[in-house]
């Protein structure tokens, strides 16, 4: 792949910090000395590698270094890449020089101390074994192993790992932080196994959670390494299988034919209209120009009314729900709370009307088409009773188009501007 | 367009300030039209995420993201979100299965149970109608959880003018340009055509036309006895169609399903009146007659046969879709099956371009491109995710319901792990008894020597709710005693997934 090294690098950190976990949940350091101390393995840069070559070390015995600083470079059969520190330290000990071939992941390679540590007064843990069979001098005293706090955890190196590496190298001891599965503690309690030898076994479930399997390794009724033969098999299947993709070839294609976009669709729309007289409204005006000495425009009346009108209007059924309205539909919260109404925002549009109103609602406002025209005559009804824009001081026809569908909405609508304008329309002003 | 309603309040409160002597009117609507399309995305903004498609995939990504605090983009031509899923997939499929299953149980299975029921008659029209309402909800739900994490929705068809930029053609006419730091491609599959045979979603139908026809056809042949096909058959043979399935394979439910669940499967199916023809060809079909006429003959070769049929559903499989996508325009690559090629953290060869869902590999599962699109988002955020494709659970939608997760016994048997197997019917598990709902079994097949669960499998009711717990299971390693030391409610039908767990390691105490 031709992305390896970048993916390398990528999660070159994470690694860096399940390795400092695992190395610190393992406990293998006796005194406080000692504490600072530390193995360093080899480490899985895939999930298949199982082992690696040292091409050459970046440091050298009693080196200091940061994190960040390439401490090493290993090769495998793929690829060769530097293992980045994570955190500032010390290289205490190289324990495979350059150029060491087929070591075992899990196997030490150096020794690495805290910043500021002695060396000379240094104590070397032990080698733990990459051997899948658990080792006495691997596992330390549950009690002590427990009281070890992650924070004091010493530097680490940070390999450089494919995305998948494991997250600890395979066959080691790990103490196990969460509750036993049931399966483990019944075969535990039926052995008579202490609960301390949970620290020997080797645990091949996900994220190094212990499994049946494990404890009847240990038991040694299954082979010590069926159990992480299993896993490796089980593990393959978590990932897509992109081996052998066969490329397709690419057809020279004669031009594809564009996919017209859908015609965005235009809902049809009704008009919708009320005479309204205008008696009223003159009347009121006149009253307070007489008394008030002040002229009100009849379009503030209508203004007025018009805001009044548009309070709490039925839904529209075309009126998309706002976000909220559409999450408790989601929910089936909107049967719950009392649908309640909505303000319009209708402008009605106003045309004098000398003569008859006209039936309302009027019918749909017909596209005048070219067959139409030429006929001559086909429309001549509505056209001749087409009222005239502008306003009356009598009748006047107050329309407003909406979607089909909301005709009624702007019939209430339309009915309040006329009640307000016609009963009392000293109360829009005063 | 909804002009009057697209006009502001304060807008329309201003024109009357502004203008106190002049009359209300009614604001222009070209110049509304122009301004709502002008609310787009400005051209030059790079944004941090720009992902093609809103499906399952697109949709899920786009809100990680806003999650996580990027900027992102989302572009669907489709016109509302949710993709297949929401639109022609899961959620109609699953509508109409659960309510043609009502219509089919109170024809046919009350009397027993102590109800009698008078006149009952089928309304498709409103049974189509509550479909759709909630898919509509659906879908909206989805627009509002965009709006909420900040995600820019764009409607358009999208194609790649150059490595970070998308021209978008918009559905409301026009064009932009988006440039993204990071793409994902998100575009999902297409029902898979069968060579010959025309699709008009009204006689030769897709998986979108089953979901959509206006009545019931007499007789309708399915092509195909996968999940999809299986699904759709049920619905419309409850519903009153003779429905025939035409398999070329010798077992019906895909090949992931466990052959002995299939045979189960087919034998209860069979009983609710679908016929099946496994091992057989569909050669071709002549549409031009009342009734569709279909030519098939048996796989192995052998004689023709001639099936009538007033609808014909395509089921064959889906593939991968990204026409008009310019993929060319970028040298990104499909295989032979039109999958794009991705490595393990979903990239193309141009790292910043990543891709899930069905446009992809992997199993065409709405919940697995919604596992996809949490990790590759994290992938892009923090350098790692996650998904275990060893851990999706399948789910057939049927009567009884079907549902796996793992491995199969014929995959145990190849990989050559020797296997153990514990089951438990139904029949004697106190609730399907109780619920007189009793088909069925519960499969578990384990390593041998380790116990360690390898594959469940589940016909029966409820099935897909129960296969959770297995996918949990799978998920932590668990052997089939750690399934069967836990407690589990009575009477329930999840009694039968521990009962076969202890069928498995030791014996079932109630079989
Ligand atoms: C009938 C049926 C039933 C199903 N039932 C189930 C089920 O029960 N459970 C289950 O898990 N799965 C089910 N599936 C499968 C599920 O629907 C898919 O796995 C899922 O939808 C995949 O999601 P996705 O986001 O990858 O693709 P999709 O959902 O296909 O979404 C891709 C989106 O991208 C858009 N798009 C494509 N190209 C462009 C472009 N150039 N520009 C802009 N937008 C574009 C498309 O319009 C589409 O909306 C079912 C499918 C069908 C057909």
């Amino acid at each position: 792949m031709a992305s390896f090294a970048t993916a390398c690098r990528l999660s070159a950190r994470l690694t860096a910090r399940q390795l400092r976990q695992d190395a610190s949940a393992r406990g293998f350091r006796t005194s406080a000395k000692v504490l600072a101390a530390q193995n360093f393995t080899m480490p899985a840069l895939s999930p298949t590698m199982t082992e690696g070559n040292i091409g050459k070390w970046a440091v050298k015995e009693g080196d200091s270094f940061s994190a960040g600083d390439v401490l090493l470079e290993i090769e495998t059969d793929k690829a060769s890449m530097d293992v980045e520190a994570q955190d500032d330290g010390i290289m205490a000990k190289i324990t495979q020089p350059d150029g060491t071939k087929g070591i075992k992941v899990g196997t030490r390679i150096g020794v690495l101390a805290e910043p500021g540590d002695d060396l000379s007064s240094l104590e070397i843990p032990a080698e733990e074994s990459a051997a899948p069979e658990p080792k006495k001098e691997a596992s330390k005293p549950k009690s002590e192993a427990s009281s070890e706090s992650s924070s004091s955890a010493p530097p680490t190196p940070s390999s450089s790992a494919s995305s998948e590496a494991p997250a600890k190298p395979a066959g080691k001891p790990k103490k196990q932080t969460y509750p036993l599965l049931p399966s483990v503690g019944h075969l535990m309690k039926e052995h008579g196994i202490e609960e301390s030898a949970i620290d020997k076994m080797i645990p091949s479930g996900p994220n190094g959670r212990l499994l049946k399997g494990d404890v009847l390794a240990y038991l040694g009724s299954v082979s010590s390494s069926y159990p992480s033969e299993l896993s490796t098999k089980i593990e393959k299947l978590t990932h897509l299988d992109l081996s052998n993709i066969k490329l397709a070839v690419p057809a020279p294609k004669p031009a594809k034919a564009v996919e017209p976009a859908p015609e965005p669709i235009v809902p049809q729309e009704t008009e919708v209209a009320v005479p309204i007289s205008m008696r009223a409204v003159l009347d009121v005006q006149k009253r307070i120009q007489s008394t008030l000495g002040v002229f009100m425009p009849m379009s503030t009346f209508i203004a007025r009314a018009t805001d009044v009108a548009n309070d709490n209007l039925p839904r529209s059924k075309t009126q998309a729900l706002s976000a909220d309205e559409l999450f408790d539909q989601v929910l089936g919260l909107d049967k719950v709370t009392t649908a309640s109404g909505v303000r319009g925002t209708f402008l009605p549009q106003i045309t004098a009307l000398p003569s008859a109103a006209p039936s309302v609602p009027v019918k749909p406002a017909k596209q005048l088409d070219i067959i139409d025209i030429l006929a001559g005559g086909s429309r001549p009804s509505t056209l001749a009773r087409k009222p005239v824009p502008g306003l009356s001081n009598s009748v006047n026809v107050f329309s407003v188009k909406v979607p089909k569908g909301d005709e009624k909405r702007a019939q209430v609508f339309l009915d309040r501007v006329k009640a307000v304008l016609e009963a009392e329309p000293g109360r829009l002003v005063l | 367009m909804l002009r009057s309603l697209l006009v502001p309040r304060a807008a329309a409160r201003s024109a009357f300030k502004q203008s106190p002597s002049s009359l209300p009117a009614v604001v222009a609507p070209s110049s509304i039209a122009r301004w709502s399309k002008r609310g787009y995305a400005t051209e030059a903004e790079e944004k941090d995420l720009v992902i093609i498609g809103g499906g399952v995939a697109g949709y899920v990504a786009a809100i990680k993201a806003g999650q996580e605090g990027m900027k992102v983009t989302c572009i669907e031509k489709r016109g509302t979100l949710g993709g297949t899923c929401l639109n022609v997939g899961c959620i109609p499929s699953k509508a109409l299965l659960n309510n043609s299953h009502l219509y089919h149980q109170i024809l046919h299975d009350t009397k027993a149970r102590g109800i009698d029921v008078g006149d009952v008659k089928l309304n498709l029209a409103q049974m189509m109608k509550s479909k759709d309402t909630a898919v509509s909800g659906l879908t909206k739900g989805v627009e509002f959880l965009f709006k909420k994490n900040g995600v820019e929705y764009i409607k358009g068809t999208a194609s790649f003018a150059g490595e970070h930029e998308i021209k978008v053609n918009l559905t409301e006419g026009g064009e932009t340009t988006v440039v993204g730091k990071n793409i994902i491609i998100a575009t999902g599959s297409e029902a898979t055509p069968f060579p010959g045979l025309e699709i008009d979603e009204k006689r030769i139908i897709t998986s979108t036309g089953a979901i959509a026809l206006d009545k019931v056809p007499e007789s309708m042949v399915v092509i195909g006895g996968g999940i999809i096909g299986l699904e759709m058959g049920s619905v419309w043979s409850r519903l009153g169609s003779k429905v025939t399935v035409v398999e070329f394979l010798p077992q019906i439910g895909g090949p992931g399903m466990d052959a002995e669940v299939s045979k189960a499967a087919q034998k209860i199916l069979k009983k609710q009146g679908i016929d099946f023809k496994l091992n057989t060809k569909v050669l071709g079909g002549d549409t031009s007659g009342e009734k569709i006429k279909l030519e098939v003959e048996a796989a192995k070769g052998g004689k023709k046969e001639t099936l009538d049929a007033d609808v014909v559903l395509v089921a064959i499989g889906r593939r991968p879709y990204t026409a008009g996508l310019g993929l060319e325009n970028i040298g990104l690559e499909t295989d032979e099956k039109g999958r794009l090629v991705i490595d393990q953290e979903f990239r193309t060869k141009l790292p910043h371009i990543r891709v899930v869902g069905d446009c992809t590999f992997g199993p065409m599962l709405a919940h697995k491109a919604e596992e996809e699109a949490v990790a590759v988002v994290e992938w892009i955020k923090k350098g790692y995710g996650h998904v275990n494709y060893g851990a999706i659970p399948s789910v057939m939608y049927t009567h009884p319901e079907v549902a796996w997760v793992g491995q199969n016994e014929q995959e145990v048997k190849a990989s050559g792990v020797e296997y153990k197997i514990g089951t438990f019917p139904f029949s004697a598990n106190s609730r399907a008894k109780t619920n007189l709902d009793t088909e069925g079994f519960v499969k578990m097949i384990a390593d041998a020597k380790t116990d360690r669960i390898l594959g469940i499998h589940i016909i029966g009711p409820n099935a897909g709710e129960m296969i959770a717990e297995g996918t949990l299971a799978l998920e932590y390693g668990a052997a089939t005693e750690d399934i069967g030391r836990t407690s589990h409610a009575h009477p329930t039908l999840a009694e039968a997934f521990k009962e076969a767990a202890m069928a498995t390691y030791g014996k079932a105490i109630h079989f």
